[in-house]
């Protein structure tokens, strides 16, 4: 019945409406690609295991959500329940980049009092000849923020699991130093069913967590 | 699974309080037992019953008659002629019948034999039993290599083959669809009467599009419902002549600001949705119907700044353009080339679609602005009356920390036009338009009757995981105008209990007003049934004895 993971990691992934974060989610959780879908209302839902090494597995529950403005109110609430983020823009909307910066403006008044750990993803890298914003001044607005940078493709399918397991390693190396502690009330991180194993040592550790962005 | 059909059954079809009585819970109810008995009764009979006889109608006529006549209307219409027990139910001095005919009807239904059919289908094929004739043109050719037996009937469900969204836009009521019944054609015949009255009585027209609207005259009709066109027919043509100088008047005075700083936003983002507007579906990937779409949400975006264009918005175009388009259309609406249509016909539709969605969003503006209050406060009530009507499934929904937002949100913004296919919403507007607030009020009934309509389901799965993914991607696709009919039904039933619900800050904290159908009429129950108990569908549902009960003392 229930595969057996480690840790279920909640995701959010935002950014601006039609930098393509639905068909990212449907290409890295389905495997396929859609070349039109319906804009997103509210917040979706998808959910899928990753293998971060051999036998740990992480179960990946990730919220999908609408980038228009007037849906921030709904959008926002779910912040506060993850403990992962891939921010979105598209690689040949200069405005879409422009953004980032109100993206992460909007996280932190919104995430009180915990963090999310993000990744800037630019997207639609198969579009390279309408590139509008170069990998040169993405990885340094990255790498000013504190996140890593990575470039994907749904329609190619290129760094579709990459940006997606990327991100979960580097929570659960966090999970595993204490950084990021399961705690009561907090959907962020959840402790799996781990048959004969015991992970005392990773678990409800009361410490602050970083923030990492 | 024979007893899990007989539990949906009950829930259906069961008499409940609160189902008919002659004073009805929505304006328009779908039940008009003249019409009813003349049709099943006798048909040669027409308008010489006593309408004293109204007052006992059963929950099963009421069931049958909000569901469309197109779909199961034929072949229940065989069952109750052919069937004497059926007839003494019509009888309302005999008590007893009405329990007897729901039980005799309950085993019917699910040994119910066909029609025959005759033989056309252009869908795949599948071994499957019909459960609307709208179906039935689908699978008719399987039907012939069938063998049908009342287990197929139960497990008929599962197997039904996927029918694409855009297959069955327009064949309900469609012109190449088998030749009219008796019972269609006399329904068709009265709304015509209606329509070309010098007059037309908006309270009986909405009276008999609650059950919906022949396909023939629903564009008229839905310019009616809608306040868009006047009753008087006088004043019909100058008045569209007008409204729609008008809506090109704004045309050309606003469209050239789209690319202006104040309104550019607004037009890029109806620019890039558009296109994402229907995926699936042919016409509406055509640059003729995308402008019109555009245009249209556009003026209306920078007339109501308020709420300017929002997500789902665009959704609720389509049903409009459909309708009006099917008027010049005869084959499939979907696959139409508008480029067919004369410049002046595309105008009209245009302007007739934004007029009758600026009515529609008028009633359901707050859904739309700041923070979408509207759509806030809907979900809460759904969730509060979920809470009321089916405690199971709302415990199940916390004990798995499901919020009711989290699938519902969309149930509101885009009307649960994402979650049926667009035949479905097509027919629901219908009573929508009949309703007094329809896509308001009574459309958080028709959600938390669709939810309900999974209970099973939902109580199936047993982790948040599960359960999202199951009220995110409801199996819908091959509903047609009967689960629209149950489901009217139903949520039609729970607008008419929740009245006698005493809790009267419950209903003021969430906004629910009373429906004003449902405003004189008092709590009607034998003394002796607890008043409690006698509000607790959920018991009667559940409990088919009790439900028995309730049938007795109520005729």
């Amino acid at each position: 019945m229930e595969a057996i993971w480690l840790y279920q990691f909640r995701l959010i992934v935002i950014g601006d409406s039609t930098v393509g974060k639905s068909c990212l989610i449907r290409r890295f959780t389905e495997g396929r690609f859609a070349q039109i879908s319906d804009p997103t209302v509210g917040v979706d839902f998808f959910s899928r295991l990753v293998e971060i090494e051999p036998g740990k597995r992480i179960k990946l529950q990730i919220w999908d959500t609408a980038g228009q403005e007037r849906f921030r109110s709904i959008t926002r609430a779910y912040y506060r329940n993850s403990v992962g983020g891939l921010l979105l823009f598209d690689i040949t909307n200069r405005r879409s980049f422009q953004n980032v910066h109100e993206w992460l403006e909007e996280t932190k008044v919104h995430v009180q009092p915990y963090q999310i750990v993000f990744v800037l993803v630019g997207h639609k890298c198969d579009l390279d000849t309408q590139r509008q914003v170069t990998r040169h001044e993405a990885e340094k607005l990255a790498a000013a923020y504190g996140m890593k940078y990575i470039e994907t493709s749904a329609r190619d399918a290129i760094n579709v699991e990459k940006a997606f397991t990327d991100l979960t390693r580097d929570i659960y190396e966090l999970v595993k130093r204490g950084e990021i502690s399961i705690q009561e009330g907090w959907e962020g991180v959840k402790s799996g069913f781990v048959p004969n194993v015991v992970h005392s040592s990773e678990e409800v550790v009361k410490s602050d967590r970083r923030c990492l962005c | 699974m024979a007893a899990e059909s007989g539990r949906q059954f009950w829930k259906r079809s069961a008499k409940l309080p609160g189902s008919i009585q002659p004073v009805y819970g929505a304006q328009h109810p779908p039940l008009d037992p003249r019409l009813t008995k003349n049709f099943i009764k006798d048909r040669s009979k027409a308008n010489v019953l006593p309408v004293k006889s109204k007052k006992a109608s059963s929950f099963h006529e009421f069931a049958r008659n909000t569901s469309d006549a197109w779909d199961i209307g034929d072949d229940e219409d065989e069952d109750f002629t052919s069937s004497s027990s059926s007839l003494q139910t019509l009888n309302s001095k005999v008590a007893k019948a009405a329990a007897a005919q729901v039980l005799e009807n309950h085993s019917k239904l699910r040994v119910k034999p066909e029609r025959a059919q005759p033989a056309l289908s252009d869908m795949p094929t599948n071994c499957k039993v019909n459960k609307s004739s709208s179906e039935a043109q689908l699978s008719r050719m399987s039907e012939e290599t069938c063998v049908r037996t009342p287990l197929q009937k139960q497990q008929s469900l599962p197997l039904r083959p996927v029918i694409p969204l855009v297959a069955r836009i327009s064949d309900q009521n469609a012109s190449g669809a088998p030749p009219m019944t008796v019972r269609e054609k006399t329904r068709l015949e009265k709304f015509r009467q209606l329509l070309s009255s010098h007059n037309t009585d908006l309270d009986e027209l909405r009276k008999c599009s609650w059950p919906g609207v022949p396909r023939e005259v629903r564009p008229v009709t839905w310019r009616l419902l809608s306040g868009y066109l006047p009753a008087n027919m006088e004043r019909r043509k100058l008045t569209l002549q007008r409204k729609r100088e008008e809506y090109f008047g704004f045309i050309q005075q606003y469209y050239d600001s789209r690319n202006e700083e104040h309104h550019q936003d607004t037009y890029r983002q109806i620019h890039i949705d558009i296109p994402r507007t229907n995926p699936l579906i042919p016409l509406f990937q055509q640059p003729l119907v995308q402008e019109i779409f555009e245009r249209i949400l556009f003026i209306w975006a920078i007339r109501h700044p308020a709420s300017g264009y929002v997500q789902g918005i665009n959704d609720l175009v389509t049903p409009f353009f459909v309708v009006f388009l099917s008027e010049y259309v005869e084959e499939d609406v979907e696959n139409f080339d508008v480029t067919n249509l004369s410049q002046d016909v595309l105008r009209s539709i245009e302007a007739d679609s934004f007029w009758c969605m600026s009515k529609l969003l008028d009633g359901i503006q707050d859904n739309y602005t700041f923070a979408q209050p509207g759509i806030q406060k809907k979900v809460k009530a759904l969730e509060e009356l979920v809470s009321r009507i089916d405690e199971q499934v709302h415990n199940h929904f916390r004990k798995y920390e499901v919020e009711y937002l989290q699938f519902a949100f969309r149930w509101m913004n885009n009307l649960l036009m994402r979650e049926l296919p667009l035949r479905c919403t097509i027919r629901l507007w219908d009573t929508y338009q009949s309703e007094p607030e329809g896509f308001s009020h009574f459309h958080l009934y028709v959600c938390a009757a669709f939810l309900i309509k999974w209970r099973k389901e939902i109580l199936d799965e047993e982790d948040f995981q599960g359960l999202l993914m199951l009220l995110q991607n409801l199996p819908t696709i091959h509903w047609g105008n009967e689960e629209i009919g149950l489901l009217l039904a139903e949520a039609y039933r729970l607008n008419c209990s929740l009245i006698q619900v005493p809790d009267e800050n419950a209903l003021s904290v969430t906004g629910w007003r009373i429906p004003w159908g449902c405003r004189a009429r008092s709590f009607s129950g034998p003394s002796f049934i607890p008043r409690a108990l006698w509000v607790q569908e959920g018991a009667a549902r559940t409990c088919p004895l009790l439900s028995l009960l309730f049938a007795f003392l109520q005729v």
